[in-house]
């Protein structure tokens, strides 16, 4: 593929297939085990533009005719415009701007990109692909330049509907992990640039996936969770988790919600109370153990932590950090721990830290420095023997690269699992779980597919590999994914691969290990149920 | 023809200072943007295993200690090995090595006649045989760097050309202007060397042009120096059409991006700047955006 193919009318740039893909480790180096990538239907493929490489994320409905393409391209420069003026991208114009100016185009960050490396090496997922186009646009219908710098300067790129359409879904091919950026030695950063176009989509064109938009942010805002979970069910939740407790622990724990001045307000993912409760079970016992004065919030937005904002919207990303914010001052917390997902860690923490002013500004942390304290300076008494299992770490982008949170998690794994191996690479350098960015939710049409054969495969391929001389399925395995969202795509990463089945890999969270190694915990906390 | 040479380079050196202290200004009038910070950061204490102050808990009631000049030094001695690209791109880095060395060479060439030129105005001898030891160094220094700049930038040139053209990857995203800058660079080393090898062998030339320049009584040079110094001013003027002001604004990207960890403390002036830009006004138009509105009003909706 040429990038001046970008913008021609082809039917597609790239068909996927598994031949092409890089090769797994055994069990999987027999190709047959391999799911197949899903194409789209016949009628998706009449509705929906597939034309980047046959899948579709965003679900980008064909234009009904040349005056709406016509609008969607008058559009799409309105918000190229809009990217670079300080007024309606002071958040991250100087990011952008350097990103765009100080490319040389060395492709250098290439062989970081799992995506990249995983396909197979094909063209179209080039992490510096949606960079090149961008730029070539912005040189053409943002600066206007003459002829004669297009010419000179490459940037004769026509902008259609297509190129749109294509530049939309390729935004969404990347998971936002920075590894490329991290390769940079000249700081250019092709993930933030995957995300200003995301952004540009959304917030010009309202072109989002409905599972970060409709069903995400949107549905948060108005419900109080992307789950759907409103306050009343979140109250029966947690009432079937006091007595899952009570039956695995032989004792009552009453989980404190809404206390007005605690110490910590804990905000988890809601996604753990539907599909993890574990996890927020093991973080009960933990706080309860260690004496904490601790609650957890039932109001609008309390009760989950994520903000899809930070993906693709930084209006929808700064009104529910506000919202967060907001819970913690009506309860008069000190401080807001936020559990095991790594991009509300990023949200949270670090990113919404230059939205919030004055009183918003209520001091926010990970729960794993907390989580390693507990376990370092003795206030949990812990028996290492009861995780007598292999155990490794999948490192999320967002908690460890993007935050520099690297070295509790090891610190707690170190002393609780005798048998803990490092995945290489790992720490900063680690590979995305292939779910980042939304991945993980994206459920529509083909994407699953392709996010487990694709973009989950760099991250499989390290999995087995740690596990390799231990790979039977008799020996149970723990991936350990402080995440929710990485939880999420390992569920389908393994579910696809049949993973469990074959090898007898599981997933979990931090605490449940730490619960799990409890000196006087009668029975194990992990329970091996595959969900 | 001196005083036409003189003027224009005195014209090309003013117009590259210009042109990058309006881009660099632009730069760093940008607004300060949300944290989007990438580990390791250089200045954190803990470094070396790519840690940040966020490992603490409470980070907030504890001091941060911050290693600027680690940084500055990092970045400085990058420039000398191009270690990233020695690393992950290695037949790259044997053309693009020596061409950068060409440029950093040059510039200290260029550096070191306009030293030479002082000297010889305030009356001292710059040769192999000066009495001064000052002169002599002067001499063998201008010598050794210059011819050195020429060398590697006529080799690097031609390496890197051979890059773009024959990795695949490269080739696909080079535009004219990659083989323009190429052919330019290697135009100013190879009439550098033709000039030192074949007319000037003690670049006795330049650094009587720079006395003169300095002293505003222009020195005449033979043909292949006079071309050189032109191509050189061409190259000074072509300059900033080209990303090379990478070399200043890879300090801006990383510590005001990559390394910028700054926590927005209450009562800060980074909170103040924060909350001027939050009250700029919106005019993005998808539909759950209500064009007009300040970004606090936005959010508070």
């Amino acid at each position: 593929m040429r990038i001046s193919d970008f913008s021609k009318k082809k039917e597609r740039l790239l068909k996927i297939k598994k031949e092409d893909l890089i090769d797994l480790p055994y069990p999987y180096n027999r190709r047959d085990l391999e799911p197949d990538i899903q194409g789209l239907t016949e009628d998706q493929l009449k509705t929906f533009d597939s034309s980047l490489d046959g899948i579709s994320a965003l679900g980008i409905r064909m234009p009904k005719d040349r005056k709406e393409e016509e609008e969607i391209v008058r559009k799409f420069i309105n918000g190229l415009q809009k990217l670079l003026t300080p007024e309606n991208n002071w958040t991250f114009l100087m990011p952008l701007y350097h990103s765009l100016e100080y490319c040389v185009r060395c492709q250098l960050c290439n062989d970081h990109c799992p995506v990249y490396i995983a396909s197979g090496k094909k063209e179209i997922y080039r992490p510096t692909l949606r960079g090149e186009i961008l730029r070539r646009l912005v040189e053409r219908y943002v600066k206007k330049r003459s002829s004669v710098v297009l010419k000179l300067s490459g940037c004769d790129l026509e902008l259609n509907w297509q190129t749109i359409a294509r530049l939309g879904e390729l935004a969404y091919r990347c998971t936002l992990c920075r590894r490329c950026a991290m390769a940079c030695p000249l700081g250019v950063d092709n993930g933030l640039i995957s995300r200003e176009i995301r952004k540009l989509l959304s917030q010009e064109l309202g072109l989002a996936p409905k599972e970060l938009h409709e069903l995400g942010t949107v549905q948060q805002l108005k419900v109080g969770s992307s789950t759907g979970i409103t306050p009343k069910a979140l109250k029966n939740i947690i009432e079937f988790i006091e007595s899952d407790i009570e039956e695995k622990l032989g004792k009552k724990i009453k989980i404190p919600v809404d206390k007005e001045g605690a110490e910590v307000l804990l905000i988890h993912n809601a996604g753990e109370y539907l599909s993890w409760p574990e996890n927020v079970e093991a973080f009960a016992i933990i706080f309860d153990l260690a004496n904490i004065d601790w609650t957890l919030s039932s109001d609008l937005m309390g009760y989950d932590a994520v903000n899809y904002g930070l993906w693709y919207d930084d209006i929808q990303f700064a009104r529910i950090a506000i919202r967060h914010i907001e819970v913690a001052k009506k309860l008069k917390v000190k401080k807001i721990n936020v559990g095991e997902c790594g991009h509300a860690h990023k949200a949270l923490v670090v990113v919404a830290d230059r939205v919030l002013t004055g009183d918003m500004n209520i001091p926010r942390e990970s729960a794993l420095p907390l989580l390693r304290d507990l376990i370092v300076k003795g206030k949990l008494k812990v028996d290492p023997k009861k995780n007598n299992f292999p155990v490794t770490l999948h490192d999320p982008c967002n908690v460890v690269r993007l935050m520099g949170i690297v070295e509790p998690q090891r610190e707690i794994l170190r002393r609780i699992c005798p048998d803990f191996r490092e995945m290489e690479p790992h720490g900063i350098h680690n590979y995305c779980c292939g779910g980042g960015s939304g991945f993980a939710i994206i459920q529509s049409m083909n994407f699953p597919s392709w996010r487990s054969s694709v973009s989950g495969r760099m991250k499989l391929k390290q999995i087995l590999e740690v596990f390799q001389d231990v790979i039977s399925p008799d020996v149970k395995k723990y991936v350990c994914a402080p995440c929710s969202n990485c939880k999420g795509q390992l569920r389908d990463l393994f579910n696809s691969f049949k993973t469990n089945e074959l090898c007898g890999i599981f997933y979990g969270g931090i605490a449940e290990l730490i619960v799990n190694a409890l000196e006087d915990l009668k029975k194990p906390f992990i329970e091996w149920e595959w969900h | 023809m001196e005083t036409f040479l003189a003027l224009f380079t005195y014209f090309a050196h003013l117009f590259l200072i210009h042109v990058y202290i309006v881009r660099l200004a632009k730069y760093l009038k940008m607004p300060v943007h949300l944290r989007w910070e990438l580990y390791p950061v250089i200045h954190e204490e803990k470094y070396p295993s790519a840690s940040s102050y966020l490992e603490e808990k409470d980070w907030w009631l504890k001091k941060r200690k911050k290693k600027y000049l680690r940084g500055f030094f990092f970045l400085l001695k990058d420039y000398f090995i191009l270690s990233d690209y020695a690393k992950g791109k290695f037949l790259y880095w044997l053309g693009l090595y020596p061409w950068h060395m060409g440029f950093i060479l040059t510039m200290f060439f260029e550096f070191l006649c306009f030293i030479s030129g002082l000297y010889i105005i305030r009356g001292g001898q710059v040769s192999d045989s000066s009495p001064s030891i000052v002169g002599t160094f002067l001499y063998h220094m201008t010598l050794i760097i210059g011819v050195l700049s020429f060398l590697t930038g006529m080799v690097g040139s031609v390496l890197i050309f051979l890059n773009r053209v024959f990795d695949k990857s490269l080739r696909e995203y080079a535009v004219l202007l990659h083989y323009i800058t190429y052919g330019v660079t290697f135009l100013l080393f190879f009439t550098g060397f033709y000039s030192w090898f074949f007319t000037d062998p003690k670049l006795e030339e330049y650094r009587l042009f720079w006395a003169g320049l300095l002293s505003f009584d222009f020195s005449r040079v033979g043909l292949w120096t006079a071309i050189h110094i032109m191509v050189y001013d061409l190259f000074l003027l072509y300059l900033p059409y080209t990303r090379w002001l990478h070399y200043i604004t890879r300090f801006f990207a990383f510590f005001f991006i990559r390394w910028d960890d700054e926590p927005n403390i209450p009562g800060s002036s980074l909170e103040r700047k924060v909350a001027r830009l939050l009250e700029k006004k919106v005019t993005w138009s998808a539909p759950h955006i209500d064009k007009g509105k300040s970004w606090v009003d936005l959010a508070r909706v």
